[in-house]
């Protein structure tokens, strides 16, 4: 209390104590007058958001959340304050980002101050709350056989080489525990993958290398053994040995029947790292209803990535798929997926790593809880860690490392 | 011949004497390809040669032989052949095989990444177990594969095998660049950063001058013997065994018997010629080959190498490069003959006491065995500690570097 500076901000308005804790100083007067006038705005907003749902592509308030600024600009620079203060609390875990592959071809990068270069970088994860993503490890399609698994383990290093560059922004994860470790420490917890199913190079002595190295989530798609036809028997053996290990198995870009089939052998929550509702946008990658229904029976996790080829132009579009999906796998089993530096083109206003408060202020708009978003973001990544995590413990204490080969399982 | 009894007694009590030693101060051994003759005979089905039972039958080592020869640590080889592509994939996976027997035998071996590992292991009674990858084509060319290895666990790496590599002459092929290129001198100072030693065993002379001219942290020959002992390329000359007292390094002399005994080599090279001479490739096995093979040892009965023999090459390194430069690299289950005495991982201290028959003292065979294994690993962790608070890791190319 005899804090001088506290007195001093004290004394600027009394109306300061309404102000959300972030609110600057300057503005927090006009706050006090302004706020109330946008307040009945949105309630508005969400009645007529549940009583017809065409009214939602009209009003120009809702189609760009940033189309707020003008009313409140001045207490609330960007109109997402509320979201900005949830994610605060609630950061995002995010399913996928293109980064590794990017910086392959960057003589020098630093993402620590900013680089313009990329969509990602650490200033702009802050500003977009961002406390976990998983840092892909996919290859150019041109890398197959033996060299899949040499340019895996450069990926990796890369990986390492830019984390241990970056140590105030950045903190390698391995774990629920570890990443919650990481937040806690003000670090943003990079988790080590997907990789491709390549990667493996057909061995399960290479995903248990792999694994030592800290690779965390497998794509079953693009090998022989997770093509079309589904999950061959080494597929099978694939998936449990990922199960003992802890590594998560990615279903996004799977076929339908490896989907089915990793569904129904994993032991572990299955992920789809960047999969929205076909049901409204056809795109291979996405999954139709009834997958989603399946998905979400498993307890899985469908991560709806924010581009616009797989849900649309607008932020809208993006919260579409996750109200389709949330309604159909429930709001355990819904995720968010950048999928930044992927080459992918974005939703307009979602550009980068720093526009989640916008889409977070869209679903607030749209009414959902604060139990559903806090899932969404984050809650929902946690379990699937932490679940893997457990899985594996009990499947080593029953199961000895794998040598099967998949000469002598698919022949 | 009246001092034979008298010399058995006396081997009786050497032996008790030296297996006492190899108590406190057990061998670190660092070269065993126990991987590989898994990876062969199973393909890493380790149920079908549980080492934690008698493997005498198919394998040099298993865990009451390592006990018996007094074995306190081990770099096991992650070898793999360097004449057919996948090297980086197969080296992976004698990595896992070398991990998976960690944790199958826990209370055997202990996984080693560190001279500080090394100690806790020997005073747990445990053989620590540490990786070397032989040969620089397990790295594919690339500097992220090198760090990835050493991310795995991997701590020396042999700069070839038997054949040359784009960046560095092997001793067994014929001269090419003429020993280390730029890029292989950009290896060398890669694995100096990251604490990997340099194992200049299986490389050409010229390799051996460049490494020892490029590195900054002690190197190693995990299982090479003297040249001026025996002449064989795969031996150590004399004048690069003179500089290791500069470089802190270890030669870790090798019992592979046609590199040790000068009438082996001279034996092997007649087998080689009389093969060749029938058509076949000279380490071709196939039945009818190995038929010719038989034919000529029945004619010349192969020379037989002994602990004598490797306790020479011993006492000459030691002349040349001095008692704090000398190790063990026995390099079981990687060759198909062993001398006599020396028959597989139990037969160590049987050259510990010859060497005390020699006249070596208590306080250099525990040099020998275990101390200066340990000291180089750690004068490799202080190198890279120093490196790496100064430089950034190197993404170099063989294209950038050689053209």
């Amino acid at each position: 209390m005899a804090d001088l500076q506290d007195e001093l901000e004290a004394t600027a308005e009394a109306g300061a104590l309404d102000a959300p804790p972030r609110a600057e100083t300057a503005e927090v007067t006009r706050d006090g007058t302004k706020a109330p006038p946008a307040a009945p705005e949105r309630l508005e907003d969400l009645e007529n958001l549940e009583g017809q749902e065409e009214d939602l592509e009209d009003p120009d308030g809702l189609e760009d959340p940033d189309g707020l600024e003008d009313p409140d600009g001045l207490e609330d620079p960007d109109g997402l304050g509320e979201a900005h203060e949830f994610l605060a609390a609630h950061p995002v875990a995010d399913g996928y980002s293109g980064l590794p592959w990017v910086l392959r071809h960057f003589p020098s990068y630093d993402l620590e101050l900013g680089e313009g270069g990329v969509d990602t970088d650490v200033p702009r994860m802050r500003k977009g709350h961002i406390g976990a993503l998983f840092w892909s490890l996919h290859l150019s399609d041109r890398l197959t056989g033996e060299r899949a698994v040499g340019a895996t383990l450069e990926q990796l290093d890369l990986v390492r080489t830019v984390v241990h560059a970056h140590p105030e922004g950045l903190r390698l994860v391995h774990s629920a525990g570890e990443t919650t470790d990481a937040r806690n420490c003000g670090r943003i917890g990079i988790l080590l993958g997907p990789a491709g199913a390549p990667s493996l190079g057909d061995s399960l002595g290479i995903l248990r290398a792999l694994h030592a190295l800290g690779l965390k989530a497998v794509t079953l798609a693009g090998a022989s053994w997770a093509g079309e036809a589904g999950l061959s028997r080494f597929g099978e053996e694939v998936v449990r040995e990922m199960n003992r290990l802890g590594v998560l198995a990615d279903v996004s870009g799977a076929s339908e029947s490896t989907v089915r089939r990793a569904l129904a052998v994993s032991r572990a929550p299955v992920l789809c790292t960047r999969s929205a509702a076909a049901a409204l946008r056809p795109h291979p990658v996405n999954l139709p209803d009834d997958l989603l229904a399946v998905l979400g029976e498993a307890h899985g996790l469908c991560m709806v990535p924010l581009t616009a080829e797989q849900t649309g132009p607008s932020i809208r579009d993006v919260a579409d798929h996750l109200d389709h999906v949330r309604a159909i796998v429930g709001p355990e089993c819904v995720g968010l997926s950048g999928t930044y530096d992927s080459g992918a083109a974005h939703p307009q206003n979602l550009a980068d790593a720093s526009c989640y408060p916008r889409l977070v202020a869209e679903l607030m708009h749209r009414g959902w809880s604060q139990d559903d978003l806090a899932l969404l973001t984050w809650g929902n990544v946690q379990r699937v860690l932490r679940t893997a995590d457990f899985t594996a413990r009990a499947a080593q204490d029953r199961r000895e490392a794998s040598t099967a080969k998949i000469g002598d399982l698919d022949g | 011949m009246s001092k034979a009894g008298e010399t058995g007694e006396m081997n009786m009590t050497y032996l008790e004497e030296a297996r006492e030693l190899l108590r406190e101060f057990p061998v670190a051994d660092g070269h065993n390809d126990l991987p590989w003759a898994l990876r062969e005979q199973v393909r890493y089905d380790l149920d079908a040669r549980d080492i934690a039972t008698d493997q005498s039958a198919y394998l040099h080592t298993d865990l009451a032989r390592l006990r018996a020869g007094g074995v306190g640590a081990q770099f096991w080889s992650v070898y793999v052949p360097s004449d057919r592509p996948g090297a980086v994939p197969a080296t992976l996976e004698q990595i896992d095989c070398v991990r998976q027997l960690i944790d199958r035998y826990p209370a055997a071996l202990r996984a080693a990444l560190t001279a500080a590992d090394m100690e806790a292991a020997r005073a747990e009674g445990r053989v620590a177990s540490l990786m070397g990858a032989e040969g620089g084509h397990s790295i594919d060319n690339s500097l992220a594969t090198l760090r990835a290895l050493y991310a795995l666990g991997v701590r020396y790496m042999t700069l070839t095998h038997n054949d040359n590599i784009a960046w560095a002459d092997s001793a067994t092929d014929d001269p090419a660049v003429g020993g280390l290129s730029a890029f292989g001198r950009a290896v060398v100072r890669e694995m100096n950063r990251e604490g990997m030693l340099v194992d200049l065993s299986h490389v050409a002379a010229t390799t051996m001058r460049d490494g020892l001219a490029t590195s900054v942290a002690p190197v190693i020959f995990s299982h090479s013997s003297s040249r001026a002992v025996c002449d064989h390329p795969r031996n150590i000359p004399d004048d690069v065994l003179e500089r290791l007292p500069a470089n802190g390094g270890v030669a870790m002399v090798t019992f592979v018997p046609k590199f040790v005994l000068q009438a082996a080599v001279d034996w092997t090279a007649a087998a080689d010629e009389n093969m060749r001479a029938h058509g076949f490739h000279h380490l071709d096995t196939t039945p009818e080959a190995m038929a010719i093979h038989r034919a000529f040892e029945e004619r010349n009965p192969r020379p037989v190498a002994t602990v004598s023999t490797v306790a020479d090459h011993l006492d000459h390194m030691r002349e040349v490069a001095g008692i704090d430069h000398l190790g063990i690299g026995g390099d079981y289950d990687g060759t198909a003959f062993t001398p006599d005495g020396l028959d597989d991982v139990s037969g160590y201290p049987n050259l510990i006491a010859e060497l005390l028959d020699r006249g070596w003292s208590r306080t250099d065979l525990t040099k020998l065995t275990w101390q200066n294994a340990v000291r180089v690993l750690g004068a490799a962790e202080d190198v890279a500690r120093d490196l790496r608070s100064r430089t950034a890791p190197s993404n170099a190319t063989l294209e950038q570097l050689d053209g």
